[in-house]
């Protein structure tokens, strides 16, 4: 029994080794003096530098940025909606409305990126910014829908009813009620619809035109196209610093959403 | 006026009517932006839509047929289901001693191991599969090690292989894996085990006999849920995978934007689509939709 246990210790602490090393080992060498990636040489800052005077990868941030609040206001507004309907209303072709959110959290995003395209290109939809922001919306919308709800079906509704009893309206009741109560989730929503959006690449890839670029999409056409480089490795840690932040950002509204 | 106003009332109270307002706009988004396309791409699979873009109703099966008779497409996609299933096992065999030991070993800090276990899943998919592919390069500290210590005489190019594509699929998606596992284990009834030891079973009799069947449920949904994605991996294969590495993503991608083939493009995204969505309604059938709300 105690060497099964050693066995398992031993096994989940190499698992973890193998989920943090190359994340540990990309950032430690973004700060290698040398443009080695093998050998570290000495301690610098000059990859930083060298990315954060190139026009062109703040102008991506500023995009990634962009897109994501917009994207991040249609979903909460279009899910919001759709998860009032889902949860407060009882009707026929429920489950095919089920089925309809669910979609678009399965479905390959390659295909759906590329049907996407098609169609813009069919309907003549000149491509650019709001070709990405419709392709981000159009399947957060499901995400946010998906969250919103679970949080809904366990939600009081007499607060609600007290509110009307008191004199207040259906508009009244919904934002000073329904709204404030629901914030902790809409918070928790929002934040994954922002990352979703700021972190896509295959949408983006395939549904932007020329010239607008956001980030991940500097970071893979490098990628594909030279491979691993020390400048690049700055890159990824400077966005891999603003993921995890939103990760905290959301993990704390995720607590308050439960908590309350 | 009195009959406007007894209207308005009555809109007012209608449900049917509020249900509608609430519906028709995120439905109509979905609609148009994301079920439209399909049907634009179902009309090309058909054979329906020309060169000059014009609907026309004489639906054909031929791009369907010339899928279904092409021999290197089907290779890819058999390749694809075999890199889907291996990234599936192997992601399964690293996932279930871990969660295993973190659900029925470690006392204290249970919770803080789980989060320590999802913080670089925080790290974008992209980002992830750029940082192994530094471990990957053959200039790599790995290599320098291995190099250093006389284990190897000259640096391994592992990128642009097989093995690196399936490494990578695995380290991107294990998430999905220890997750479901996790949660199954957790929820387990133990005091079955106990029974099962007093009854007499010894440790591996009862870890095959009562624990491995119990959690079967955790298995198949952490199963389909890596699955699913990754037989569709396009990202990974594109940057760690070389020309012989390609996997259905990737075709439709070459079918689409290589060759502008928008018809065979098409017809091959729609068969792909089917096996996807057979496969999620097995998922949804057999363990319901918990593990996908996340």
């Amino acid at each position: 029994m105690k060497k099964t246990n050693l066995f398992l210790m031993i096994f989940t602490v190499l698992v973890f080794i193998f989920l943090y090393a190359p994340i540990v080992i990309m950032v430690i060498f973004s700060f290698n003096e040398a443009k080695s990636l093998g050998v570290f040489t000495a301690f610098s800052l000059r990859w930083y530098e060298k990315i954060f005077t190139n026009t062109e990868v703040w102008i991506a941030l500023y995009n990634s940025v962009w897109v994501g609040a917009v994207v991040t206001a249609v979903s909460i507004v279009l899910g919001m909606m759709m998860a009032l309907a889902v949860t407060r209303f009882n009707f026929v072709g429920k489950p095919i409305l089920d089925a309809l959110i669910l979609i678009p959290i399965i479905i390959p995003e390659i295909t759906e990126a590329l049907s996407l395209l098609v169609m813009y290109v069919f309907l003549n939809i000149p491509l650019g910014p709001l070709t990405v922001i419709i392709g981000h919306a159009a399947f957060d919308v499901a995400f946010v829908t998906v969250v919103l709800r679970a949080r809904m079906a366990g939600y009081d509704r007499t607060v609600e009813e007290a509110a009307r009893t008191l004199g207040a309206n259906e508009l009244q009741t919904f934002f000073r009620i329904t709204l404030p109560v629901m914030y902790p989730a809409i918070l928790a929503a929002g934040l994954l619809a922002f990352t979703l959006s700021f972190d896509d690449l295959i949408k983006t890839l395939f549904t932007t035109g020329p010239g607008f670029k956001t980030l991940p999409l500097i970071v893979w056409s490098s990628a594909a196209r030279g491979g691993v480089s020390p400048d690049l490795n700055a890159l990824s840690t400077f966005a891999i610093s603003i993921s995890l932040l939103f990760a905290v950002f959301r993990i704390r509204a995720e607590k308050k959403m439960r908590g309350v | 006026m009195s009959l406007l106003g007894s209207i308005v009332r009555k809109v007012r109270r209608s449900k049917r009517v509020k249900l509608a307002l609430l519906l028709a706009p995120p439905l109509a988004f979905l609609a148009i932006w994301f079920y439209a396309p399909f049907i634009i791409t179902g009309l090309y699979s058909l054979d329906m839509i020309t060169r000059a873009r014009e609907i026309v109703f004489t639906p054909s099966l031929k791009y369907y047929e010339r899928i279904l008779g092409w021999r290197g497409g089907l290779t890819i996609m058999l390749r694809s289901l075999y890199f889907g299933a291996l990234t599936t096992v192997i992601c399964l065999l690293l996932s279930y001693p871990l969660a295993y030991y973190i659900s029925f070993k470690v006392k204290k800090h249970k919770d803080v191991l789980i989060v320590l276990f999802i913080i670089p899943f925080w790290v974008s998919f992209l980002l992830r599969t750029y940082a192994f592919m530094t471990l990957l390069d053959e200039r790599s500290f790995i290599n320098n090690i291995l190099l250093s210590l006389g284990l190897i005489r000259q640096p391994i190019q592992l990128l642009y292989t097989d093995v690196a594509v399936i490494t990578v699929m695995v380290y991107d998606y294990m998430l999905f894996m220890v997750l479901p596992l996790y949660a199954n284990l957790e929820k387990l009834d133990k005091s079955l085990l106990e029974a099962s030891s007093t009854l007499g079973a010894g440790p591996v009799s009862t870890f095959l006999r009562v624990t491995l069947p119990l959690s079967m449920p955790g298995i198949l949904a952490g199963s389909l849920l890596v699955f699913i994605p990754a037989v569709g991996e396009f990202v990974v294969p594109e940057l760690v995978g070389g020309p012989n590495n390609f996997m259905i993503g990737n075709l439709i991608y070459q079918i689409f934007l290589g060759a502008r083939h928008w018809w065979i493009g098409s017809a091959l995204s729609i068969l792909f689509i089917a096996l996807i969505l057979v496969l999620a309604i097995i998922y949804l059938k057999k363990v319901g939709s918990v593990g996908l709300s996340f």
